[in-house]
């Protein structure tokens, strides 16, 4: 594999991983929620969360498109503080993490709805505040739910591709496993695409191996 | 219910069978095409095979792309009667794997290069050397490894000599409408584009045009596919897209025809 190649996959997985990291306290926070704070509202925020997981990804990233282009209602806002989203590695990391939120939400969901209340209520009774019940005693005990829903959503960013064709492009700073991959097929470097399919077969091998570990040890 | 039923399969019959009568009259008397063709000339394309459907009864169905992606499917395989490719080397590859007639083989018409800008950039890029500048951020064009547009915008730049301070800004696309779409969404600055897709642009201004003897020399070209289902319609199509009628069509959208007519 050449070093454009090994690029390509190095890049994938790292802004895979800061996806799922960004992901995360949202993604957590937004579990914990419908969960524990049921409020007025709360279908249509959780329908919202889900809709990248029912629309085609392609229609989430002409979204996104609309919503964070230099003259969309987000992206006006970035453009005027000289941040530029469309076309640069934090398109990529955005449709990443927008993709993966809603697996992780899911999962990490049915983590807290496991976790017994009676704990969170001794917890309280002893003098916790809130915060300290969420962080020693509920996120402790829903941390099989997280961590899973953190690999279902690593996994998902990896593997995106429709919202970020559409956000990123195939720039060379911007090039995923996924879009370098139709890249090349589409330019006839079959040769290319086929070494990238190989690594990607690795990486999610990869990544399936380490899931069952974390499963299998108990975390 | 059973009445209800005994419809649904009344229907479902009688819609299958309309649609095996529609099959069999189609491949008897009146053929159905496929063109692969590229984007830039696809809209010309459209008007001229309107004008062929009515005096030959044939329907035309066109398969658009980048000439890449629509050589990259011939090569695979992908069943089509004619191939028009904005460029010549997208043509040769097809030739070189055997996928097309190499007799039919044919240059119809030529292009020109635009530069344009979003609206918002109006009136600040006039000359090629205002790609250079800091106010240009993004400069969207085909894939210049491939999408002929990008190719030629590519030969373009270099031949005038900014090639490499520029191409850091290049944000290459699939086909040349999607640079122009960058362009008109403010996402990139400035694309470089064929003069007639600008017609149906919104959002933009023609920064400049490139002038035909300092540009690229634009080749469309065409050819009928190897092993095409229609090999003789596709033939008469292709005449027919060198005839005065339909070179109008094209010179009417701002393609510039190249040969002699044929009658």
């Amino acid at each position: 594999m050449n070093f454009e190649l090994m690029q390509v996959v190095l890049f994938s997985v790292g802004m895979a991983a800061l996806a799922t990291v960004v992901m995360l306290p949202p993604g957590i926070a937004l579990a914990w929620i419908l969960v524990r704070r049921p409020f007025p509202g709360r279908t249509v925020l959780e329908t919202l969360i889900s809709l990248p997981l029912v629309l085609p990804p392609v229609a989430t990233g002409l979204i996104l498109l609309r919503l964070f282009g230099r003259r969309g209602l987000v992206g006006r806002w970035f453009d005027q503080l000289g941040i530029e989203v469309i076309f640069t590695w934090k398109a990529v990391v955005l449709a990443m993490a927008v993709m993966g939120l809603p697996l992780l939400v899911r999962a990490a969901r049915s983590g807290f709805e496991q976790v017994d209340r009676r704990y969170e209520r001794i917890a309280a009774t002893l003098g916790a505040n809130p915060v300290r019940v969420f962080l020693t005693i509920s996120l402790p005990l829903a941390r099989r739910g997280v961590m899973a829903g953190a690999v279902l959503g690593f996994s998902r960013a990896l593997g995106e591709f429709g919202a970020t064709v559409m956000i990123a492009g195939t720039l060379p700073g911007t090039r995923t496993l996924s879009t370098s991959i139709y890249a090349y097929t589409q330019t006839g470097q079959d040769a290319s695409a086929t070494v990238l399919l190989v690594a990607a077969a690795l990486v999610a091998f990869a990544a399936l191996f380490v899931s069952n570990r974390l499963s299998a040890v108990g975390l | 219910m059973i009445t209800r039923m005994a419809l649904f399969f009344v229907m479902t019959f009688a819609a299958s069978a309309c649609g095996l009568g529609d099959i069999g009259s189609g491949s008897s008397d009146a053929p159905r095409i496929v063109v692969s063709v590229a984007v830039s000339l696809s809209d010309a394309l459209r008007r001229a095979s309107d004008e062929f459907e009515r005096t030959t009864g044939v329907t035309v169905d066109l398969n658009v792309g980048g000439s890449d992606t629509l050589a990259t499917q011939l090569l695979a395989g992908a069943t089509g009667d004619l191939f028009v490719s904005a460029d010549t080397r997208q043509m040769d590859r097809v030739e070189a794997g055997g996928r097309i007639i190499t007799s039919t083989r044919v240059d119809l018409f030529s292009n020109q290069l635009v530069v344009v800008s979003s609206v918002d950039l109006a009136g600040y890029v006039s000359g090629i050397r205002d790609l250079e500048s800091l106010r240009v951020r993004r400069i969207a064009m085909g894939d210049p490894e491939s999408v002929p547009a990008g190719v030629y915008a590519q030969e373009f730049l270099k031949s005038v000599g900014i090639w490499d301070t520029v191409r850091s800004k290049v944000v290459p696309t699939r086909s040349v409408r999607a640079a122009l779409a960058a362009v008109e969404a403010g996402n990139a600055d400035v694309g470089v584009v064929y003069q007639t897709d600008v017609a149906l642009a919104e959002n933009v201004s023609i920064a400049f045009v490139v002038p035909v003897e300092q540009g690229p020399r634009i080749r469309y070209v065409a050819a009928v596919a190897a092993g095409a289902p229609h090999e003789s319609t596709a033939k008469q199509l292709l005449n027919f897209l060198r005839a005065t009628r339909a070179r109008r069509i094209f010179e009417d959208a701002g393609f510039i025809a190249l040969g002699g007519a044929t009658p």
